[in-house]
């Protein structure tokens, strides 16, 4: 993009200093007019914000608010909403014989997905920062997965891991390797492994790109000087790369913790929470419980704790990046 | 002399380094690509072969028929029709709402900017679950379940388009405007002629993203969407699951075409993709 | 300088866009009274495929032949998808006219359904046409709820290329629980399976009360605690981790066994003449079906069935039911059985649903029946089935204990 440069520091109104003599009367025509203008801006402007305004309020922050309130009541839509105050969330982190086990299944994905999935994304990202022609064509590919419905791709998944009759994974390792595959979407260990790495396929490419961005804005010259002090690679990496890196490290680390806390499509189509409760996570629950049974206020105090989890540690990453991520010139 | 072929060495180090480096590479994409390889693989296969063992890579008989027999087996063009409408609607609106609004955060000096704004960036953190509940009671207040204004309108105000193009906007310089405010251009002429035409960037991202993302959302379509006639894309292909799942090649030819409109979008807008994520600061600096 | 015109212009074409966007999209029914008067009543019915679509379409034309006012709109949506879009209709007050209801589902959703009483004695109404156990089970508190177009009882169905492959003979009448198990032992090698289990309660529930086990208290709340159904249920579970005479299966493939069976390598399924057509049209084998077999109680199996019935919503009542009295009429239930798509609820048109069913089923019914129970459920019995399918696979794989399972739903679906 090319910016046009200013080529003078003049300022937009300057009409020359007012004479003496019309002193007071010139000032106060001035003023009238800037308070118009004034005005006629902030009516420009409320126009201009109008119909973004109305939707996000309606839509976005006026739902958030009745999220919450809904949380008090016991509610299932076809009998009276019935007032329990904080009794749900009592419920839901005492009582309920599932949620502890959502929770962790939730943390079991995100711990999984996100060191994964981050590895992976930065090694591909600065292998294809090296000499690699058609660089943009490999990175468009990783990417492509990211852009597809996630619940098309998961069927085709579904497909790959059947157990009976034998999907394409289990036919490959009877046939190369001699080992009898498991049952991946039905047996308590392979189950959310097997969301896991689906998910990895799906998302990384995102991620790639990301850091492919945040790996070419790095300065060649930091690298050329390290040279010529003969820095070695590992070096070069440790000291130049990462610490330049780590603004779009950040960014892609605190995005994939946040959709890794939401992760519900492939979980519906794979395997449907299941086997028992071993994949359901909070996202899943908060559908079952609201749209299953239709326990409006109790799926509403899900959501609610997934929000206030998802929260609390984006807020501890943003806290702790003062420690890691350099934002320099 | 020795320097010489030292140097020749290194030359074939280099290039056999580099031969590696992409064979690995054209390996790794392989792999990512395969799904959708498989996907259309299986969606030419006749039923009866989707599980043969050994998996046979070319189908016997090529059954192009399938993609037509998905149109009969279940209403397909139906969920074509209606995924096009939402993220083409639901994409126009947010262009436009979020162009509108952005001008007047960046630009625009009002009463509560910049709490608004605050709110505003508050809300990006929302997960969509939160959402669903409270949105869902609405359409069903206002009668609107199972409806085009229920696919599209609670998804196409969230602040996310607002955010990225006010970022962008405060980055094109003001003296740009300032000369047409003194010629007498309205505020809208200003957004339309000037500020618009400099932010392609932007704006082509802010559009891919927000047409893939209603292309592809699945929770909220499942949670408003009644009958198969006002399904979306994603929603009609999980019809395919609890029925004969034995119709495993005409699932696929769904699946592929839910995939299309994200690959070919990808290929053409390309070009704004990385340099869109570095000025939009989608990439964190 | 923005002149006041266009000021005008601008806040014009957005208000414009704004009504465009927010006008309802939906139909508005033609708000004339019925009685000759044209009415358009909407029709929501599960399907699975465009090929019943277009039967139930052709039922609905049949209403519109008799009754020239009547235009019947149908709305479909898979059949895991309707019990869920139907609550949310009724909790949206956007019921249809005409509200179809699954035996199973009659005490969670009879609250919606108008009582047919009225129309059924005003109109003498030939109730005695229909099989009284399916009667029985649209039945909600002392008053039926919709008319019957389909019943069955859950049968087994027996793939006859298996059984002559593993040179096994057919299953008799009075087939046992042991030559069952015995007959899937011998089919199950490699790729074969004898049978292919699912945590379905509708599959398993024959077996449970066939050896004397029960799932509610006498007056009909849920009792999944009591040992004899852990033993049963363990039991049958064994089917799958014990003896490997079925796969293990995954959570969306639970109600979707019939069509695993269809591929042709498993030997038996439980299943209701419901899918008999479309059995016999994608499996490529022959097939049979037989009574469940007999254990220490008998062999008890369960009936249920589907009908049709009119929302407490509607405008139009009183079109509705005849409506309903066509769409379950004779030359209805005609079609459908001789499609196939239903063995029919009016007993006089079953012989149509025999003639294009295979050989010996007249006679494998009929003794289902006699021993047979209305399938007798609970109002929350959609959170009961979603939870018992989800443990149960845990319970068929052997990695939980019946009772543990068992107990665990018990606690959830009775704390709803």
């Amino acid at each position: 993009m090319i910016v046009k440069q200013p080529d003078s520091d003049q300022t937009s109104v300057d009409r020359g200093a007012p004479s003496i003599h019309s002193n007071v009367s010139h000032i106060t025509a001035k003023d009238r007019q800037l308070r118009l203008s004034k005005w006629r801006e902030q009516g420009i402007a409320y126009l201009f914000l109008a119909p973004n305004i109305l939707g996000f309020l309606f839509f976005t922050l006026f739902s958030l608010i009745v999220a919450f309130g809904l949380s008090l009541f016991k509610w299932s839509l076809l009998t009276p909403p019935e007032f329990t105050g904080l009794d749900n969330y009592v419920r839901l982190l005492t009582k309920d014989p599932v949620f502890h086990q959502v929770l962790l299944n939730t943390l079991y994905f995100v711990f999984g997905y996100v060191p994964l999935n981050m590895l992976l994304s930065l090694g591909i990202a600065i292998w294809l920062s090296g000499p690699i022609r058609a660089k943009n064509l490999f990175r468009i590919i990783m990417f492509l997965p990211v852009m597809t419905p996630a619940v098309g791709v998961a069927l085709v998944w579904m497909l790959m891991y059947n157990y009976t009759p034998s999907g394409l994974i289990n036919q490959t390792l009877a046939a190369v390797f001699h080992i009898r595959g498991p049952n991946w979407l039905g047996s308590d260990t392979w189950a959310m492994p097997s969301v896991i790495l689906m998910s990895l396929w799906y998302g990384f490419g995102y991620n790639v790109l990301v850091f492919s961005a945040g790996l070419q804005a790095i300065p060649q010259h930091f690298y050329e000087a390290a040279a010529i002090d003969g820095a070695k690679r590992w070096q070069k990496f440790w000291s130049i790369t990462l610490p330049l890196l780590s603004p779009s490290l950040f960014f892609g680390l605190v995005l994939t913790v946040i959709t890794s806390f939401q992760v519900f499509d492939q979980v519906y189509i794979l395997t449907l929470g299941g086997p028992g409760v071993d994949t359901t996570t909070l996202v899943y629950y908060t559908y079952q419980n609201g749209f299953t049974y239709f326990h409006m206020g109790y799926a509403a105090t899900i959501s609610t704790v997934l929000f206030l989890l998802i929260m609390v540690v984006t807020l501890a990453q943003f806290v702790l990046q003062k420690r890691w991520v350099h934002y320099e010139v | 002399m020795k320097s010489e072929s030292f140097g020749k060495t290194q030359e074939v180090r280099l290039r056999l380094g580099s031969i590696v480096s992409h064979t690995l590479l054209i390996i790794v994409s392989l792999i990512v690509l395969f799904p959708f390889l498989w996907m259309l693989d299986t969606a030419l296969k006749p039923n009866g072969q989707v599980f043969q063992f050994p998996p046979t890579l070319l189908p016997s008989s090529t059954q192009w028929g399938n993609f037509l027999a998905v149109w009969t087996f279940l209403p397909f063009g139906h969920f074509i029709l209606n995924s096009l409408v939402v993220a083409c609607g639901g994409t126009l609106l947010v262009l436009i709402t979020s162009s509108l609004a952005a001008y007047a955060f960046a630009r625009l000096k009002f009463f509560g900017r910049d709490t608004l704004f605050f709110a505003y960036l508050g809300t990006l953190m929302v997960p969509q679950a939160v959402l669903v509940i409270p949105e869902f009671l609405l359409i069903r207040y206002l009668g609107w379940v199972n409806s085009y204004q229920a696919l599209i309108l609670p998804m196409a105000f969230t602040a996310f388009g607002t955010f990225l193009l006010r970022q962008f906007f405060k980055t094109i310089p003001i003296e740009l405007e300032e000369s047409a405010i003194i010629d007498g251009a309205s505020r809208l002429r200003i957004l339309w002629s000037i500020i618009l035409p400099l932010s392609t960037s932007a704006l082509g991202v802010l559009g891919l993203f927000t047409f893939i993302g209603f292309w592809n959302n699945f929770l909220w379509p499942l949670i408003v969407v009644n009958t198969a006639d006002m399904a979306t894309i994603p929603l009609g292909l999980q019809m395919f699951q609890g029925q004969n799942g034995t119709q495993w090649s005409y699932m696929m030819a769904g699946a592929t075409v839910s995939i299309l409109p994200g690959i070919i979008l990808v290929f053409i807008l390309q070009r704004y993709l990385v340099e869109g994520i570095n000025l939009t600061g989608l990439g964190g600096r | 300088m923005l002149s006041r015109h266009r000021f005008q212009t601008i806040l014009a074409s957005i208000f414009v866009l704004a009504c465009m966007l927010f006008t309802s999209c939906g139909a508005s029914s033609q708000q004339t009274s019925s009685g000759n008067q044209p009415v358009t009543l909407t029709w929501f019915m599960w399907s699975g495929s465009n090929q019943e679509v277009q039967a139930w379409q052709y039922d609905a034309s049949l209403v519109t032949k008799q009754y020239p006012w009547i235009h019947i709109k149908f709305e479909t949506t898979t059949f895991p998808d309707y019990w869920t879009k139907l609550e949310t209709e009724a909790a949206s007050g956007t019921l249809p006219d005409i509200v179809s209801l699954q035996s199973l589902r009659t005490p969670g959703f009879a609250s919606n359904f108008r009582p047919l009483e009225p129309y059924i004695n005003s109109n003498h109404f030939d109730v005695s046409a229909f099989n009284t156990t399916i009667i029985k089970g649209l039945t909600y508190q002392g008053s039926l709820r919709a008319l019957p177009y389909d019943f069955g009882p859950l049968v087994i169905f027996y793939n006859k290329a298996m059984f002559n492959k593993y040179h096994v003979p057919y299953p008799s009448a009075n087939w046992t629980y042991a030559e069952f198990l015995q007959d899937a032992q011998k089919m199950s090698h490699g790729n074969d399976y004898g049978f292919v289990a699912s945590s379905l309660p509708d599959v398993w529930l024959p077996f449970a009360l066939s050896s004397g086990a029960h799932y509610l208290t006498s007056n009909g709340q849920i009792d999944l605690t009591n040992p004899q159904l852990s033993d049963a249920f363990q039991n049958y579970a064994k089917l799958v981790y014990q003896y490997h005479v079925s796969p293990t299966i995954t959570a969306p493939q639970v109600t979707t066994t019939p069509s695993i069976w269809e591929a042709g390598n498993i030997g038996m399924v439980v299943d209701g003449p419901w899918d008999l057509i479309n059995d016999k049209s994608t499996a490529k084998f022959d097939f049979g079906i037989a009574p469940i077999p007999t254990m220490s109680q008998g062999s008890i199996s369960v009936v249920a069935g589907s009908g049709f019935g009119i929302s407490t919503t509607t405008q139009y009542p009183d079109d509705a039911w005849k409506a309903i009295s066509v769409l379950t009429g004779n030359t209805a239930e005609q079609y459908l059985a001789t499609q196939g798509r239903a063995f029919s609820a009016r007993t006089a048109e079953q012989q149509y649903w025999y003639k294009n069913a295979v050989p010996g089923a007249d006679t494998t019914l009929n003794q289902a029946l006699t021993g047979a129970v209305p399938y007798v459920t609970t109002s929350n019995w959609n959170e009961v089935t979603t939870l018992i399918d989800q443990e149960g696979l845990k319970v068929l794989d052997g990695q939980e204990s019946a009772a543990a399972a068992l107990q665990s739903v018990n606690t959830r679906a009775g704390s709803a």
